[in-house]
């Protein structure tokens, strides 16, 4: 029997004389079943409940870790970009080990670096495509839309009335 | 070698199976296993599908991130009464959805039915705990006025002249409430009782009159304010910084913090005093924001609610080994939805 498992043996050279013919089909046969069985089974006996509860810890930790970027002891508050790429990092970490892990990506054979890779590039390419059009809008605008648009000054202006608060007390 | 080769077809099977081999001209018949991929039909369509959604998401995450960096003004999380807490919740319970669901998958290839159906039961609880905190969200926003568009939202760019003439609007529309949509404050059973079908109320004027000890300290000052702000926006040559002071009685900038444990709070605006005013309010950004908000949050309560369905599916089943395969498909699509989360939260709720 096992020599039916390894399909090279099982395929066998094409010249091989007549009278084997019927047994060698019967052991491709064979061997073809048990390998695909074999491969959807080959991955299961990973992960386990240790792993993935070591994997939950890390989760709850990072989401900790960006959420402390919203505290007031993360010490670069007047430096917002810094909190940004630190939170872009934790939130690649968390997801890189929910597909890592929790989607078994990690004990997969290589299609699947055929799925994810393109689908990953064309992701990147379609954000920046849309910065010429979409993310630069408001470098060149028409004088109108200049009028309606939001401007910080209109957030200073409101911050300024909030301490103001009304000019004169109602009378009572 | 001939010979013996068409010795064969008394096989049926063999000479039907492979009957394409004839034209090798060896004239014995041989085997060409194509390999396919090594994961089920199942999987291989999910995966694709998730390559798909990929997509769909990074378009979305995309447009957000590069609309809101190009914006000249977006709205801080606490000016649009974003809970931070309340979204990192959130993310705790996905985070524990995607380990039952895991946790399931385990049970069933051990032929645990029960503990597997436990675990599915458990990952559909966690998955309606984040719809049900969403829809409180949803509402929080609802209740300041915040909709994707109009006629719904009441957010306005700018403490303009346009703001100030919408405000008068409003105001005229108080003037003319049908009886029937009278506050139960302002409610009068004398005249009310009496009144016909087609009749309305001047709301603000039942206000003015309504004798103090049927309203609240907070209310009575909030009154004065009410009747001062309707003066300003009367006011024909009305300023900018006049109308920054009616859009912060109306509805403050809430500053940071000021919306913990819940995103109700926080304000002392007219519009949270009397929540039947339903003033427009200025929110620097807002409407962009807004947009973004709905959509990228929608169409991920949308996905979790599908997943939902599935495992509500699921749990009719008996979840033993042989369905440990379309167990994992569902885990697989319930983790991408998970993922979607995780860089939801920080970008909505952080950034």
């Amino acid at each position: 029997m096992s020599d039916h498992h390894d399909p090279a043996a099982a395929h066998g050279p094409v010249t091989r004389p007549g009278p084997l013919h019927a047994d060698d089909h019967a052991a491709a046969h064979e061997s073809g079943h048990h390998g695909g069985a074999g491969g959807h089974d080959a991955h299961e006996s990973h992960g386990g409940i240790g792993k993935y509860m070591a994997v939950f810890a890390a989760l709850c930790v990072l989401t900790t870790m960006s959420f402390f970027t919203y505290s007031s002891l993360w010490p670069w508050r007047d430096q917002p970009q810094v909190g940004w790429a630190f939170m872009m990092a934790v939130s690649c970490t968390k997801a890189l080990l929910v597909v890592l892990f929790f989607m078994h990506v990690l004990w997969e054979a290589n299609w699947k670096y055929v799925l994810t890779i393109p689908a990953a590039m064309m992701a990147i390419f379609l954000a920046l495509m849309l910065v010429p059009d979409v993310g630069l809008r408001n470098r060149m605008v028409s004088q109108e839309r200049a009028l309606h648009m939001a401007r910080p000054s209109d957030v200073q202006l409101l911050e300024q009335a909030g301490r103001a608060g009304l000019l004169a007390e109602p009378p009572h | 070698m001939n010979a013996s080769a068409h010795s064969i077809p008394h096989d049926h099977d063999h000479h039907d199976a492979h009957g394409h081999d004839d034209g090798h001209g060896h004239g014995h018949i041989t085997l060409q296993y194509q390999p396919g991929l090594p994961l089920s039909r199942g999987k291989l369509i999910m995966w694709l599908f998730l390559s798909t959604e990929i997509m769909f998401f990074a378009a979305l995450l995309g447009s957000y991130v590069v609309l809101r960096f190009g914006a000249s003004v977006w709205p801080k999380p606490h000016h649009v009464h974003l809970s931070e807490p309340i979204g990192a919740f959130n993310t705790f319970v996905l985070i524990c959805s995607s380990v039952t669901i895991v946790l399931a998958l385990e049970a069933a290839r051990a032929n645990k039915a029960s503990v597997a159906k436990m675990w599915m039961l458990l990952t559909l609880l966690l998955g309606s705990l984040f719809l049900g905190v969403k829809a409180y969200e949803y509402a929080a926003k609802f209740s300041h006025g915040i909709y994707p568009a109009r006629p719904h939202s009441r957010i306005y760019e700018r403490p303009d002249l346009y703001y100030g003439s919408a405000v008068r609007a409003r105001l005229d529309e108080l003037r003319k409430v049908p009886v029937a949509s009278v506050p139960a404050v302002l409610r009068d059973a004398s005249t009310d009782s009496a009144a016909k079908a087609g009749d309305t109320v001047d709301v603000l004027k039942r206000l003015d009159d309504v004798s103090a000890d049927k309203l609240t300290a907070e209310q009575q000052a909030a009154r004065g304010r009410l009747q001062q702000l309707q003066k300003m926006v009367a006011n024909p040559d009305q300023q900018m910084f006049d109308m920054a002071v009616v859009a912060d009685q109306v509805m403050p900038l809430a500053t940071e913090g000021a919306d913990h444990g819940g995103g109700h709070g926080g304000g002392h605006g007219l519009n949270d005093t009397f929540p039947w005013l339903r003033l427009p309010a200025v929110i620097p950004g807002g409407n962009m924001w807004a947009s973004t908000y709905f959509l990228l949050t929608g169409f991920h309560a949308i996905h979790v609610a599908v997943g939902l369905l599935v495992f509500a599916i699921m749990l009719t089943w008996k979840l033993d080994a042989k369905r440990a395969g379309g167990i994992e498909n569902a885990g697989l699509y319930w983790h991408f939805v998970d993922l979607v989360w995780i860089f939801l939260f920080p970008l909505m709720y952080l950034f």
